[in-house]
């Protein structure tokens, strides 16, 4: 049997994931007076997708923006402004200039130019609400913040269930000890959790299907908090409507909006509207808008599509190198020279990197909270909102605030949680997987999720009915089959495994509610309804537990 | 194996193993070098690299990340480039 830690670590507030979110969620909760603890799956320092950087922060500014009914409509048609509630995108609008004000204070370089300064991801002739910024110091600053506070951080940890009492309220979390070779298991007692694990990673197969790993957002995101919450009894929203990425190929990475070029085909032609002389306050946008152009002129015959940046200044061309850095995009740089591309002269293939889950998951209100009473979230692994790391910032502070609030409010938290009927079950069964000989080791299993999402319920296919249905099913089996048969030599090879469980829960979640929405919108196409229902328009599709099985319904957006 | 650590440099501080969002280095022994266990699970975000404090490594961009790319039709070519 695994050992379970006699120690049970005690706190008002227990932020989950050290990225962004859970980093402001952390000093916003210590701020309003709580006792914090952070349980990070690897290390706060370094760790998420702002790992080295990101170098566009959407901000509304009054002076530079004007009405915040401007601000809202250009907001709304960027990339990451659909399938939000507008209530929520308020309240990020507002508060976001108070964030970027406080990072500056911090140590990190909002004003890289000397100003407030707005470039890139916009449309010609249209307002631009992504400030330009040098994040590359920001997790060590975050981290140094937090502690600064009195926040205690715990690395290490990945936590891998959210523990309730019998009245539905959040008790405590569990977590596994991965510091040693030998994992062991952690409790937490805590009056409230924020659930800040980022994106569903690894679900689907990556653009080279052997290389699990070459993904555009950080592997180790791999959809706990949607999971884990969706157990705890809270809603899971608009997971069905699956985003598209896409960047240079076959070097998956986010970011390509510091990209300074124009996308055309290998004759030269663009194949967008938008720019033909490309510069750094303007770049091709043709992608934001358009994310499977470079599948969908594959399939017609008129790809490959390309970045071509040789028509760029060289003062533009040297923006975007240091750009890059900023965005935490140096190994692509590293990458390139390695391979004698210079982007003067060369221009690189770019293609879609298929479904991803961006900004799909747990639903919250305006104040971060869960319909779990002490259950908070922010970032990206938020349902109803998405901002990016801009997102993540605002809301993880005003989480953090709630669950401060929530915790004072709350009263004293006593409960047993070494004697939670979960702890014992799960601690049974990580044993199993640890103890089990000649089993089969996680990619097996993380690599047959994969395949079966992209078959059944992926966007390169259609989606229907029957391919949903079978998924789901196909799913379950495979669970079982894990179940008995998954075996890990260690504490790395566990965490691995506990992710690939982890995701093929969300795919199951996935396949449902993608079952629900019987219309083509967007990324969900599906061959039995290929039409788009207006009735549906603004309607949010939501998986809840309740009794133990999964239900589906629907809401009007807010 | 992505990162790649000279171990002539490496003064087996640990920090790469330790702030390594992907664990590839797995737990480490005190005072040795950090082996790198799970390679084929380096994001290659850099950190280590950038965090290593004798610069002691390096990365190896695998096959399996090799960038497309072709010369660039010229169209927009501006002067002295
Ligand atoms: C290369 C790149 C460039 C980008 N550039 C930009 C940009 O310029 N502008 C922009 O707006 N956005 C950008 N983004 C997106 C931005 O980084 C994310 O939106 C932001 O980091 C989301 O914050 P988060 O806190 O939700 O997730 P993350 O910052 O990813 O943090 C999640 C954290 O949770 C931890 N974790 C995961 N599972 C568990 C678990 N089970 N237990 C404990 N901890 C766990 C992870 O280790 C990680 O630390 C970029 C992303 C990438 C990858
Ligand atoms: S590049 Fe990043 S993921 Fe790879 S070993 Fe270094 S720190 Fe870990
Ligand atoms: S960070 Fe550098 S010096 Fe320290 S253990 Fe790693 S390779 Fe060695």
């Amino acid at each position: 049997m695994l050992e379970l830690q006699k120690e049970i670590r005690s706190c008002d507030v227990l932020v989950v994931g050290g990225g962004i979110a859970g980093l402001m969620a952390a000093i916003a909760a210590a701020e309003g007076g709580a006792k914090v603890i952070v349980a990070e799956k690897a290390h706060s320092l370094r760790s998420g997708d702002g790992v080295g950087g990101n170098d566009h922060f959407i901000c509304y500014i009054p002076q530079v923006h004007g009405s915040l009914e401007d601000f809202m409509k250009e907001f709304k048609a960027s990339q990451s402004g659909k399938f939000s509630d507008d209530c929520i995108q308020r309240v990020f609008a507002q508060r976001s200039f108070e964030i970027v004000q406080d990072w500056l204070k911090w140590g990190i370089d909002m004003k890289p130019h000397g100003d407030w300064t707005f470039l890139g991801h916009a449309f010609p002739g249209r307002m631009r609400i992504h400030l330009k910024y040098d994040g590359k110091n920001q997790k060590a600053v975050l981290t140094r913040e937090a502690q600064k506070r009195g926040v205690v951080i715990e690395n290490k940890t990945p936590i891998t269930e959210f523990l309730t009492d019998d009245s539905g309220k959040i008790v405590g979390a569990l977590g596994v000890d991965v510091s040693k070779e030998t994992p062991s298991l952690k409790l937490f007692r805590a009056k409230s959790v924020v659930t800040a694990t980022g994106s569903v990673n690894r679900l689907y197969p990556g653009i080279v299907p052997g290389a699990m790993f070459n993904v555009p957002g950080c592997p180790a995101n791999t959809g706990l908090g949607m999971t884990a919450a969706y157990r705890a009894g809270a809603s899971i929203v608009n997971i069905e409507m699956a985003g598209a990425s896409a960047g240079p190929k076959y070097f998956a990475r986010a970011g390509k909006g510091t990209w300074i070029g124009v996308l055309r085909t290998s004759d030269g032609k663009s194949v967008g509207p938008f720019v033909t002389q490309p510069t750094k306050e303007l770049g091709d946008i043709t992608s934001d808008v358009w994310p499977t152009v470079f599948t969908e002129k594959a399939r017609d015959g008129s790809g490959p599509v390309y970045m071509d940046c040789s028509g760029i200044s060289q003062e533009d061309y040297e923006y975007m190198l240091w750009a890059f850095t900023c965005e935490g995009d140096t190994s692509l740089v590293e990458a390139m020279e390695q391979q004698g591309i210079d982007l003067r002269r060369h221009m690189v293939e770019f293609g879609g990197y298929g479904a991803t889950q961006l900004d799909r998951g747990v639903q919250i209100d305006e104040h971060g909270a869960t319909d779990v009473p002490g259950l908070f979230a922010a970032g990206d692994e938020v349902g109803n909102f998405g901002g990016h790391v801009a997102g993540a910032a605002t809301m993880g502070r005003i989480a953090g605030e709630s669950a401060a609030r929530y915790a004072k409010a709350a009263e004293e938290n006593n409960y047993p949680v070494e004697q939670h009927p979960v702890v014992a079950e799960r601690l049974t069964f990580y044993s199993s997987l640890m103890e089990r000989e000649n089993g089969s080791n996680w990619k097996e299993l993380n690599l047959t999720v994969q395949q079966l999402m992209e078959e059944y319920a992926g966007i390169n296919h259609v989606r229907s009915g029957t391919m949903l249905s079978a998924g789901y099913k196909y799913l379950g089996d495979l669970r079982e089959r894990a179940l008995n048969e998954v075996a890990c030599a260690n504490s790395h090879e566990l965490m691995r495994a506990l992710e690939s469980f982890e995701l093929l829960e969300a795919g199951r979640l996935i396949c449902l509610a993608a079952l629900e929405r019987k219309e083509t919108r967007a990324n969900h196409k599906r061959s039995d309804y290929p039409f788009t229902n207006p009735l549906l328009n603004d309607m949010f599709v939501m998986v809840k537990q309740v009794d133990g099985k999964p239900t589906v319904s629907w809401r009007h957006s807010r | 194996m992505p990162p790649v650590i000279n171990p002539k440099k490496c003064v087996a501080c640990g920090k790469c193993a330790l702030i390594c969002c992907m664990d590839v280095f797995g737990p480490t022994e005190p005072k040795t070098v950090p082996l790198v266990r799970y390679p084929e699970e380096c994001w290659h975000c850099r950190a280590c690299v950038m965090d290593c404090p004798t610069g002691a490594i390096e990365m190896r961009y695998p096959l399996t990340h090799t960038l497309l790319f072709r010369d660039a039709p010229g169209t927009l070519k501006k002067e002295g480039m």
